[in-house]
C-alpha cells in the first residue's frame, strides 16, 4: 500500500461524513460561481455593434414622463443622426402570464426602426408583412419559442400602464439581435387606442458613427435645453447602467453574500478536518513513534485537506461550468437571464478559494499533531 | 448474622474474541464473599482481577456463570435493571476517582441520589452524613481541582456510600495517591467493613494495601490460584 | 432521573474557549437572518399605510400600482357623484383625485440620480389622510409651485431642504415643508398641489381617487359599481387592502435571509458538530462514570443535546444584539411596486429575536445529535480504564 493510497483509505473512513462535508463544499461553490455569474449578467450590459451607435432619448424629468411627439422634427434636422424612430414602452402583461411577463413590448416605427436594428435577422416578406398591417408585430426568436408561437399567431396584452389593450398579429420573428425576446408593434395603433395623446414615450436614436454618438448626444441635449419638454439623451449603454445603478448597493450585497457563503464553507471544511483528525489521533501518535517525521504527518493532514476541499471544488465549480455549457440557460430561465455565462476566471475564483481553504483547514490539526507527544497520543481512548 | 454469602460466584468464565484468538480473561471462577468481608483481589497485570470486579459490581457481563448478589443473580437482569441495581447496591471507588470536574464536592456525592426519587432534603441529609464520614464536609462546595487527590478520593467514597449500598468496590483506589493520602484512604475502606458493615472488595497489586484487607485472594491468567 | 441541568450548563460554559468558534459562527448566522428579515419587515411597513380603514382607493385596473395607474378626468365627473360617497356639511363628495408622477433627482451624497414620488393632492385629498402630518415649515398654498416633502426622503436628496428649490420639467418647485407619514408609504412621497403638477408635468389624467364612503353598506355598493362598470376599467378596494399588497419589493429580501441562513447553518451545524464531538472525547470517562453511577444512556444523551443547544442559545442571543444594533437604521432602495425611491428603518421585532434564537437552537440540536448519540453508545467501561 502506498502512502498516497493511505491518505485515500484514511479520508473514506467516515464515509458519511466525507459525503456531507465534500456536498457542502460542493454546494457553497456552486452557489459563489453562480453569484459571480448573476453580477456579470447584472452589470454587465450587451455589449455588440449596434448598441454603440444606439442612443436613447428620455425626459429629463423621469422615464416615467412622456416627450412631445413633434420633438421628431427636431431630431430628424440634427447633424449625425442616421435615424430616429419613437420609442414607447408599453409593459403589457401578456394575456396568459399570471403577474408578470418577462419580455418588454415597444411601440415604434417599423420604417424607421429597420435602420436601427440592422443586426436583427428577418425574412424580408415578414418585414413587409409587417409595415403593410398597422396591428402586426415582430417577435424575438427566443419569446417565441419559449410560448411556441410562430407567424400568424395574436398575441393579446393589458396595459399595465396605458389604459388600452393590444391585440397584435406576429408578421414576423427575428432573430440575431444581443437579446432576442422583445416584440416591436406600430406606434400609431398604440396612438390610435389612447386617443391620440401626441406624445413619446422616448427616442430611438443612431448615430452615424462610433465616434460622433457622444458629440451627437451633446446635440440633442442642447437642442431641447429650455424646451417645454427637456431631454436627457445618453447611449444606450449609459441608459442601461444607469438601470443598473437604481439598485446602487448589488455590487456589495452580493460581495456581502460571497463572504457569508464563503465563511459557512471554512466552518465546515475547518470542523471536518478537525474532526478528522482527532479521530486519528492515536494512529498519528503511532505513526510518529515508528519513525514518520512531522512533515510527513503534516503532509498526509494537508493532503487530506486539499482533496477534501479540492474534491468539493471540482464537484461544486466544475459542475456549474458543465451545467452553463451544456445547457440553454435563457431557454430554461424563460429568457429572464441572458448573457448567464460560467467564466473560466469565475472557476479559477472557485478553486483559489478551495485551496485557500484546504489550507487553512489542516492549520489547527496540523499544530496539534506538532504539539502533542507519542505519549500523550498513545493515550487517547479513541 | 448469617451464613449466606453476600456474593456467590459459579463457575464465572469471560473469554474475549479478536479476530480468530479467543482470550481467556477469567476461566471457571468459583467464589464466595462473606457480608462485611473486606476482600483483596489480588494478581499481576493481566490476571483478570478487574475484570472479575467489574462483572460482580454490574459493569460488566460475564460470557458463562452466575452472580449472585444478595440472592439475585445479577446476569440474568438486563441493561436498565442492572444500572438500577448497580445505583442501589454498588458504590464505586476508582483508580482516577472520576469525579465530575464542573460538580461540586457536594453535587458530586449527590448525583447517585438523583436517580431515587427521595425528596430535596432527604438528599441533602444523606449527602452531609456520607461527608462527615469522609471528614470533607467543610469542602462540599468546592470544586474537584480546588482539592487534593487525596481529597477527591474520599469524596468520591463519599458518593460511593450515599446510597448506603451494602457492596463498595475499588479498582486500585490508592494508585494515584500519595502514602499518607492512601493510607488515609485505606483506613476509610477498612472503617466502612469494620464499623459500617459493608462489604468491600479491593483490586490492587501493592501488598501494603492488601494488608488492610480480611481476606486475600490471587488471580493468575483468569485463574484463582492460593 | 435525569442528569442536574447545571451539568450542561456549565459544561457549556467551563469550555467557552473551545466552543467559541461554534458561538461566534452560530451568531453570525442568527445574526444575518435577523438582519435580513427585518430589513424585509421595515420595507413591508413602509409599503403599507394603516390608513383610514373606511377609505376606498380606486386605480385602473391592471395598474400594477398607484403610479402607474391612468384614469381619465372623464371617469372622475361620472363617479364623483355616486351615491354612497359621503357628503361635506356643505353638501360635497368627500372624494378627491391624486396625480402621481415619478422625477429623477440627484442625490445628496453625488452618488448619481434617483426616482422620488410626486403627489398632487387636493386640499381633500389632504383630509382624507390624517396620518400624513406636518412636521417643519408649512403646507403649499394651492395655486403656488411650492412642495412638501417627507422629512425622511429630504435626508437623501440635494436641494429639498426648507426653502431650497429644485428643477423639474419646466418648473421650479419650492420646498416650503416637510411632512411625516407616520412609518407608512407617505415616508417616500413629496406633496404638491394636484392642479399645479398637472400642469406642469403636463398630465391629463388622475392617478387615482380616494373615497370616503357614507358607510359600510355603501362601501360594498360603490366598490361592485365601479368596478363592474363597464364604461370604465377600474377596480376599487379599501385603501388599507391595497397597500397591504404591496409586498413585492420586501419579498426577495425574506427569500434571502431565509435562503442564506440556511446556507449558513449548514457550517454551523458542522462547527457544532464538532465542538461537541470534542466535548465527547475529552469526557469520555466521566460519561462512563455517569452510566456506572446508573444513569441511563438517554440522560446522557438528553444532558449532551442540552448542551448543545444552550451554546447555541448564547450565539443566537449574541446575533441578535448585534443585529439590535442596526434596529431603526433608516435606509432606502428601490421600490419595486412604484419604481420610485422607497425609505424604511430595520425592524427587529421581538418575533423575529424569538425565530432566531429559535433557528439557532434547531442548528445546535442538530450539530449535537450524533455526538450525543455517541456519547451515549461509549460502553460503562470507559470510566474504569486506567490510562
Amino acid at each position: 500500500m502506498s502512502l498516497s493510497g493511505f491518505v485515500l483509505r484514511n479520508a473514506f473512513r467516515n464515509k458519511r461524513r466525507l459525503t456531507l462535508s465534500v456536498s457542502s463544499v460542493a454546494a457553497s461553490l456552486f452557489l459563489l460561481v453562480m453569484l459571480q455569474v448573476a453580477l456579470r449578467e447584472l452589470t454587465n450590459p450587451i455589449n455588440d455593434e449596434g448598441s454603440s451607435l444606439r442612443i436613447i432619448v428620455r425626459n429629463k424629468v423621469s422615464l416615467a414622463q412622456p416627450l412631445p411627439a413633434r420633438q421628431l422634427q427636431v431630431l430628424e434636422r440634427i447633424p449625425g443622426i442616421v435615424a430616429v424612430t419613437p420609442f414607447t414602452f408599453y409593459d403589457g402583461l401578456y394575456k396568459g402570464d399570471e403577474k408578470f411577463t418577462s419580455f418588454a413590448q415597444f411601440a415604434v416605427d417599423p420604417a424607421r426602426t429597420l435602420l436601427l436594428i440592422t443586426d436583427a435577422k428577418v425574412p424580408r416578406e415578414q418585414l413587409d408583412a409587417w409595415l403593410a398591417d398597422r396591428t402586426s408585430c415582430i417577435l424575438g426568436q427566443m419569446t417565441a419559442d419559449r410560448y411556441g408561437l410562430k407567424v400568424g399567431d395574436r398575441m393579446r396584452f393589458t396595459g399595465q400602464i396605458y389604459p388600452c389593450e393590444l391585440d397584435l398579429r406576429i408578421a414576423g420573428i427575428y432573430h440575431g439581435t444581443a437579446d432576442d425576446r422583445n416584440l416591436m408593434f406600430h406606434h400609431k395603433y398604440l396612438d390610435e387606442s389612447l386617443g391620440n395623446p401626441g406624445t413619446v414615450g422616448a427616442w430611438w436614436v443612431r448615430a452615424a458613427t462610433v465616434a460622433e454618438a457622444p458629440l451627437v448626444t451633446d446635440r440633442i441635449n442642447k437642442a431641447f435645453a429650455n424646451s417645454s419638454a427637456e431631454v436627457r439623451a445618453e447611449s444606450e449603454r449609459a441608459f442601461v447602467l444607469g438601470f443598473v445603478s437604481m439598485w446602487a448597493n448589488i455590487k456589495i450585497l452580493i460581495g456581502g453574500i460571497s463572504i457569508v457563503v464563503v465563511f459557512a464553507l471554512l466552518l465546515v471544511t475547518v470542523s471536518t478536518m478537525s474532526m478528522a483528525i482527532r479521530e486519528r489521533f492515536r494512529e498519528l501518535a503511532i505513526l510518529k513513534a515508528i519513525g514518520f517525521r512531522r512533515r510527513e504527518l503534516f503532509a498526509f493532514i494537508l493532503a487530506e485537506s486539499f482533496g477534501l476541499s479540492m474534491l468539493g471544488a471540482i464537484l461544486g465549480a466544475g459542475g456549474a461550468w458543465v451545467l452553463f455549457h451544456s445547457i440553454d440557460i435563457t431557454k430554461l430561465s424563460h429568457g429572464l437571464f441572458l448573457i448567464f455565462e460560467v467564466t473560466p476566471h469565475m472557476v479559477g475564483l472557485a478553486f483559489s478559494v478551495a485551496a485557500l481553504l484546504g489550507f487553512v483547514a489542516a492549520l489547527a490539526p496540523m499544530l496539534t499533531v506538532a504539539r502533542t507527544s507519542v505519549v500523550e497520543g498513545l493515550r487517547t481512548l479513541d | 448474622m448469617t451464613d449466606e454469602p453476600i456474593v456467590a460466584i459459579h463457575e464465572l468464565s469471560k473469554v474475549y474474541q479478536q479476530g480468530d484468538t479467543k482470550i481467556i480473561a477469567l476461566d471457571s471462577i468459583t467464589l464466595d464473599i462473606a457480608p462485611a468481608e473486606f476482600l483483596v483481589l489480588m494478581g499481576p497485570s493481566g490476571s483478570g482481577k478487574s475484570t472479575l470486579l467489574h462483572i460482580i459490581a454490574g459493569v460488566d457481563r460475564p460470557t458463562s456463570g452466575e452472580v449472585h448478589v444478595q440472592g439475585k443473580d445479577i446476569t440474568r437482569l438486563n441493561e436498565s435493571e442492572l444500572a438500577d441495581w448497580r445505583n442501589h447496591n454498588v458504590g464505586f471507588v476508582f483508580q482516577t476517582f472520576n469525579l465530575i470536574p464542573v460538580l461540586t464536592a457536594y453535587e458530586n456525592v449527590e448525583l447517585p441520589l438523583l436517580l431515587t426519587r427521595l425528596p430535596g432534603r432527604e438528599r441533602r441529609r444523606l449527602v452531609t452524613t456520607a461527608l462527615e464520614l469522609v471528614g470533607l464536609a467543610d469542602r462540599m462546595k468546592h470544586l474537584p481541582r480546588q482539592m487534593s487527590g487525596g481529597q477527591e478520593q474520599r469524596v468520591a467514597i463519599a458518593r460511593a456510600l450515599v446510597t448506603d449500598p451494602s457492596l463498595i468496590v475499588a479498582d486500585e483506589p490508592t494508585g494515584n495517591l500519595d502514602s499518607h493520602s492512601a493510607q488515609e484512604v485505606l483506613g476509610i475502606l477498612q472503617q466502612l467493613s469494620r464499623e459500617m458493615r459493608k462489604t468491600v472488595i479491593l483490586v490492587t497489586h501493592d501488598p501494603k494495601a492488601a494488608a488492610y484487607g480480611s481476606r486475600q485472594v490471587h488471580l493468575e491468567k483468569g485463574e484463582l490460584t492460593n | 432521573m435525569a442528569l442536574p441541568i447545571r451539568y450542561s450548563l456549565r459544561n457549556a460554559i467551563v469550555r467557552w474557549r473551545s466552543t467559541i468558534a461554534t458561538v461566534l459562527g452560530i451568531a453570525l448566522v442568527v445574526f444575518v437572518f435577523v438582519l435580513l428579515q427585518s430589513l424585509a419587515a421595515g420595507i413591508e411597513k413602509s409599503s403599507g399605510n394603516t390608513g383610514d380603514p373606511r377609505n376606498i382607493l380606486v386605480v385602473r385596473k391592471g395598474a400594477t400600482a398607484e403610479s402607474a395607474s391612468l384614469i381619465s378626468r372623464q371617469n372622475f365627473q361620472q363617479i364623483q357623484y355616486f351615491e354612497g360617497i359621503a357628503r361635506t356639511p356643505t353638501g360635497e363628495p368627500v372624494i378627491s383625485a391624486d396625480v402621481l408622477v415619478l422625477v429623477t433627482l440627484p442625490r445628496r451624497d453625488h452618488s448619481g440620480e434617483a426616482n422620488v414620488l410626486l403627489r398632487g393632492v387636493t386640499p381633500r385629498g389632504r383630509e382624507l389622510r390624517p396620518q400624513v402630518r406636518l412636521v417643519a415649515g408649512r403646507w403649499f398654498t394651492p395655486g403656488k409651485r411650492e412642495v412638501v416633502v417627507s422629512a425622511k426622503l429630504a435626508r437623501r436628496f440635494a436641494h429639498f431642504d426648507l426653502g431650497d428649490s429644485f428643477k423639474s420639467g419646466t418648473a421650479t418647485l419650492t420646498v416650503v415643508g416637510s411632512l411625516d407619514g407616520g412609518g407608512s408609504a407617505f415616508d417616500s412621497e413629496c406633496w404638491l398641489d394636484a392642479d399645479e403638477c398637472r400642469s406642469i408635468f403636463e398630465r391629463d389624467m388622475y392617478s387615482s381617487f380616494l373615497i370616503r364612503p357614507a358607510d359600510e353598506a355603501a362601501a360594498t355598493k360603490l366598490v361592485e359599481r365601479i368596478e363592474n362598470d363597464r364604461r370604465f376599467k377600474l377596480k376599487a378596494e379599501k385603501e388599507v387592502e391595497y397597500y397591504r399588497k404591496q409586498t413585492m419589493t420586501a419579498a426577495p429580501f425574506k427569500w434571502l435571509g431565509s435562503f442564506l441562513a440556511v446556507m449558513m447553518s449548514i457550517g454551523a451545524v458542522f462547527a457544532a458538530m464538532n465542538t461537541m464531538y470534542a466535548a465527547v472525547g475529552a469526557r469520555t470517562r466521566e460519561i462512563g462514570t455517569l452510566r456506572v453511577l446508573g444513569f441511563r444512556r438517554r440522560s446522557v444523551v438528553f444532558a449532551f443535546l442540552l448542551e448543545g443547544a444552550f451554546l447555541a442559545f448564547l450565539g443566537g442571543c449574541l446575533g441578535c444584539v448585534i443585529a439590535y444594533h442596526w434596529n431603526g437604521y433608516t435606509t432606502a432602495t428601490v421600490g419595486l411596486e412604484t419604481f420610485s425611491e422607497t425609505v424604511f428603518e430595520f425592524r427587529v421585532t421581538a418575533r423575529l429575536v424569538i425565530e432566531g434564537l429559535l433557528f439557532a437552537v434547531v442548528v445546535g440540536l442538530v450539530g449535537t445529535l450524533l455526538p450525543a448519540i455517541r456519547a451515549a453508545r461509549l460502553p460503562v467501561i470507559t470510566a474504569l480504564k486506567s490510562i
